[in-house]
């Protein structure tokens, strides 16, 4: 038995020093932050199979994770995870902040400290609705849409919007838009709303969704997006809005907005009508 | 829905990614689920030695412990494993991966402890008494009679237990350790193909744990035909 135990002790002992070596060095300053890398061309995964640490994790969102880092001199840590997780590891501490592709609501501003907003590429431009083929101009104005089910996913933008917006219709919550997807297939509901960015890469594999042509109308303090930070860290916030300000004044968005758009291979090509058409990345 | 479109996405999903489902996803769940099993049964026998005990003091919180993680879900079990406990104890740095394989671990042994406890009280009470009335000690009779016997009920049981967290690795996604349901979260986000990438997935599981399963009934089978043929023990386990 004793020697039973001092064998699992042992082995326990080696695995930690085995992981133990992933941690950061020793005396540098390590800014960790959470995202939840599912979600091109914002976050996601490198197409590169041997890319480890930080590395793999590409987009948007991981170029301005980098930038902080570099500017306040430290050590960038990201700790990918799912989108809900990222909002409890923040208010957790953690992780440092979550960069994850955060639109401003309202509640989120009452339990976390919300950077200024940065710049999100035409993702967050224009909240719409999508619907299947075969529903051309069924459902492009308000009153069409009353006593139509919409799906939003849970806790984002759309889901508030579709509340504010599309008061007589009916509102099916989703935990996630490929679920969503499915369900929009098996007619759980007529609509799904979505961001204009998202609908576009997702058109492109999926040719049985089209636009219903209905826009919400989008407060501008939604078209940007925000770094999640946990409350109270007043200090950090104001570094990240100074440093965020610079990159704005800076023009670094439009550079890295391009360049997350290429490493994720979207080549959206168009055709006569205007649609997205082709290809995997 | 288009299923012959979905039949092209999936050959397509499956020459771009075939090394990223296969060798790092599938490498990964199987070295989870190893580790889980592994550190499960050493810590589960400890347990259930623990919860066999004859002073209260030790059955009691063991008892606790078991109930407390048989009755919650493995879900909340590794959102505490991967952010409380690392703030509890900041000196112990384990990567991601190793304090989810922890959580399973003792998710794992709670089961895993059950499992030995019902296989040993499972043999029959006689046994014990006529090993104590010939003269064997305490430790001799669950060493030489009932353990041996416990062993068919315990391990076809551990088998299924591995089958089992095999599957329940998958909620390690949430964590993005790299398993298999990772991999598809991460094709998902990057190909915006969730159905297709679902389905591949779906079949590795299954291509696992079909051959798994078989192998666990066949040797059930052939240890309850031994038990039976020596009438001894009380028929296969779970």
């Amino acid at each position: 038995m004793k020697k039973m135990i001092a064998v699992i002790l042992s082995l326990l002992f080696v695995l930690s020093a085995l992981s133990g070596c992933s941690g950061g060095q020793a005396g540098n300053k390590v800014l960790t932050v959470a995202t939840s890398p599912d979600f091109a061309p914002m976050a996601f995964v490198s197409a590169d199979e041997n890319a480890t640490g930080n590395d793999k994790y590409v987009g948007f969102d991981m170029l301005l994770a980098q930038y902080l880092a570099d500017e306040m001199g430290m050590e960038l840590e990201i700790k990918p995870m799912s989108f809900d997780a990222c909002q409890t590891a923040v208010s957790l501490g953690a992780v440092d902040m979550a960069i994850s592709g955060f639109s401003w609501k309202e509640d989120r501003a009452e339990n976390y400290n919300l950077s200024d907003y940065y710049w999100a590429g035409d993702n967050e431009d224009e909240q719409i609705l999508i619907t299947l083929a075969g529903n051309e101009g069924k459902y492009d104005s308000l009153e069409k849409l009353s006593g139509v089910k919409v799906g939003a996913q849970i806790a984002s933008l759309q889901q508030s919007l579709c509340q504010e917006q599309l008061t007589d219709s009916e509102i099916v919550v989703v935990t996630d838009l490929t679920t969503a997807l499915m369900q929009l297939r098996n007619g759980d509901f007529d609509v799904l709303a979505v961001a204009g960015g998202y609908a576009d890469a997702m058109m492109i594999n999926n040719s049985d969704i089209i636009k219903t042509g209905f826009c919400f109308e989008v407060d501008p303090k939604y078209t940007g997006n925000v770094i999640l930070m946990t409350k109270g860290e007043d200090e950090l916030t104001a570094t990240v809005n100074a440093l965020l300000a610079k990159a704005e004044a800076a023009g670094y968005y439009d550079i890295w907005y391009a360049q997350a758009k290429s490493t994720a291979g979207i080549q959206v090509v168009y055709d006569e009508e205007g649609n997205a058409v082709e290809t995997l990345p | 829905m288009d299923f012959s479109n979905i039949g092209n996405n999936i050959i397509k999903l499956m020459t771009q990614y075939w090394k990223v489902f296969l060798l790092d996803g599938l490498s990964h769940t199987l070295l989870l689920t190893l580790i889980a099993v592994f550190f499960g049964v050493a810590l589960g026998s400890l347990v259930a030695m623990c919860k066999m005990s004859r002073f209260w003091f030790i059955r009691f919180p063991i008892s606790v412990y078991i109930e407390v993680i048989r009755g919650t879900p493995i879900l909340l079990q590794l959102y505490v494993f991967y952010f409380m406990i690392p703030q509890m104890l900041p000196f112990l740095r384990l990567s991601p991966f190793m304090w989810v394989a922890v959580a399973l671990c003792i998710n794992s042994s709670a089961y895993v402890s059950e499992v030995i406890r019902s296989g040993i009280q499972a043999v029959d009470q006689g046994q014990t008494e006529a090993a104590r009335s010939l003269g064997l000690s305490a430790g001799q009779t669950m060493r030489k009679i009932v353990m041996p016997q416990a062993i068919k009920n315990i391990l076809p049981a551990l088998g299924n237990e591995f089958i089992m967290i095999l599957k329940e690795t998958s909620l390690a996604s949430t964590f993005f350790v790299g398993d298999l349901m990772t991999k598809y979260l991460e094709i998902k986000g990057a190909t915006y193909l969730g159905f297709e990438c679902l389905i591949i997935v779906g079949c590795i599981y299954l291509c696992v744990t079909f051959p798994l399963s078989k192998l666990v009934e066949s040797f059930e089978r052939k240890m309850s035909g031994k038990a039976g043929a020596k009438k001894a023990g009380t028929g296969g386990a779970v």
